[in-house]
């Protein structure tokens, strides 16, 4: 049974029932292709955001010009968008050190977590032994810690990476590893009844299974990784955009934080929704395939 | 089985405190503080002999994630309820809260610390930012979760309004509710912890930064122990909650 918002029939050149796949997993694989009323709903809510936005903008600046608030604490934004102007190298450099950090940090707890989801996830008595102290670790909060790393790795970068990946790995792991455990028991019986041999066993079965827990862990790893660099370089950095936010903010520059704070926002959600973009394709990708 | 377990589990612990402890002695005890250095460090702590104003930093920041935890509950479900009553205004402001949820929220310091001083206004407003989405997405997915017919009906029966949310509408959503509730207090702690250590002059994660700049590893290990005693017991009175909650759903 399809779902109403599916039924315009955009994609009836399509077997119906994958067709009916797709679109029954909400909310995307359907999203604009739909009727009339809901294109138009949709045209509706960007008005109305963009009209927000702006009418935020306007009322800011005419709330600063008015000599309501304390330029010192809140700027204009016609204040900030000049300060952007002036900081625009310097922070872009900061912004550039702190993602390349990030990645790193992102690589390695993508690969430790997903390698050490799947192998805490498929021997049972390791993860029955490990998992509350896996559990104990994600929950604590990371923070306190971080002084003892600085006291081992010093300044620089290394304690940034190592306080991201750890920052980042335990959500992943996490996940991975619940997905991995409750794979479906038959396909994995199924697979073994036919005389897949281990290596396949893993590629063809569990991997593919994984897929979405993977994406969902990598999409909240990337924002807790981004973090763990900020505040490390907040805390005790000397170079990297949360150096420049913390030392922005020391000097009472506020135009200037305010610019610097928007960039550092403006790059973590470009990120975060192009992850996001990135996951809806390979889901329907996916719903296509089955 | 499930006692080979739990002995696994214990081996694995002493294993890693009793490899710890040889490490410790061997190499620098002021890096690897041995649990033999810091079982008397969390003594001294707990007898007031390290930091003898101990209970005025803790209680300070406790009261900092009790005002940052009421003002998130309060602005979450104001907003949340607000922006879930119309199903245009949520579709608009929804996308925009989860955007900005994907922000690493510590960028937003700096600036409240500009606003707020060094003083514990800075940490409540902290605290508050990051409690304050994950309450309001969760107002907003329960609402979502509440089924329409329901509500025709009770209607139909002659429910006003607030008989309506009392009797449908949050029963339908407390489940989702109360799982923001306890993430909300979760981060309010997590954020007024993060902004001590960050910059402060009292409060527990003061105290963690004064030990660490003075090389005070054990005391500095013995107020992590303290202000995660803390933080767990707040999670469990929350979890505890949670469970009442839940059940009276049912």
């Amino acid at each position: 049974m399809p779902s109403p918002l599916c039924s315009s029939g955009a994609r009836s050149d399509g077997p119906s029932d994958a067709a009916t796949r797709a679109c029954s997993r909400p909310p995307t694989g359907c999203g604009g292709l739909a009727d009339p009323a809901t294109v138009n709903e949709t045209v509706r809510v960007r008005v109305v955001q963009l009209l927000s936005v702006a009418a935020l903008l306007v009322a800011w600046e005419a709330v600063a010009r008015a000599g309501w608030v304390d330029p010192l604490f809140v700027p204009a934004p016609s204040a900030v968008a000049r300060a952007l102007g002036r900081i625009g190298a310097a922070a872009l450099a900061g912004l550039g050190e702190t993602l390349l950090k990030a990645a790193i940090a992102y690589v390695l707890a993508v690969v430790i977590g997903v390698g050490g989801g799947i192998l805490l996830g498929s021997v049972r008595p390791l993860r029955q032994a490990v998992n509350p102290f896996v559990i104990a670790l994600y929950g604590m909060p990371k923070i306190l810690v971080l002084p003892w790393i600085m006291l081992f790795l010093g300044f620089g970068a290394t304690p940034a990476v190592v306080y991201a990946t750890i920052h980042g790995v335990f959500p992943i792991l996490v996940l991975v590893t619940g997905a991995v455990r409750d794979v479906d028991a038959t396909l994995v019986t199924v697979a073994r009844a036919f005389g897949a041999r281990r290596w396949q066993l893993y590629w063809k079965v569990v991997l593919p299974a994984i897929v979405p827990t993977v994406l969902a862990g990598m999409r909240l790893g990337v924002v807790f990784c981004l973090l763990g660099v900020l505040v490390v370089e907040m805390f005790a950095g000397l170079r990297g955009m949360g150096y420049v936010l913390s030392s922005l903010a020391n000097g009472f520059q506020a135009p200037e934080l305010f610019a610097a704070t928007a960039l550092v926002s403006a790059a973590s959600i470009v990120i975060v929704l192009s992850l996001d973009a990135l996951n809806d394709r390979l889901s329907q990708w996916r719903g296509d395939l089955r | 089985m499930n006692k080979q377990i739990v002995l696994i589990r214990a081996v694995i612990l002493i294993v890693t405190l009793g490899s710890w402890e040889i490490v410790g002695r061997t190499a620098n005890p002021a890096l690897y503080v041995p649990p033999s250095a810091a079982i008397p460090a969390l003594g001294r702590l707990l007898t007031l002999h390290s930091y003898p104003d101990l209970l005025e930093h803790l209680l300070l920041t406790l009261r900092e994630i009790l005002v940052a935890y009421a003002m998130a509950i309060a602005a979450g479900l104001g907003a949340g309820f607000a922006l879930g009553v119309n199903r245009l205004v949520g579709r608009a402001y929804g996308p925009i809260l989860a955007a900005l949820y994907a922000v690493p929220a510590v960028v937003w310091y700096p600036s409240l610390m500009l606003f707020f001083g060094l003083d514990a206004a800075s940490k409540i407003a902290f605290g508050f930012l990051l409690g304050f989405f994950p309450i309001t997405l969760a107002v907003l997915a329960g609402i979502r979760q509440v089924n329409p017919q329901l509500l025709v009906v009770a209607r139909a029966f002659g429910a006003d309004g607030v008989t309506a949310f009392r009797k449908v509408t949050l029963p339908a959503m407390l489940f989702t509710l109360v799982g923001g509730l306890r993430t909300g207090l979760a981060l309010a702690v997590i954020g007024v912890i993060v902004g001590e250590v960050l910059g402060s002059k009292s409060g527990m994660g003061s105290l963690i930064n004064h030990a660490y700049g003075l090389f005070r590893t054990p005391d500095y290990i013995a107020l992590v122990v303290v202000t995660l005693i803390l933080i767990v017991g707040s999670d469990a009175v929350a979890a505890l909650l949670e469970r009442r909650a839940q059940r009276w759903t049912e």
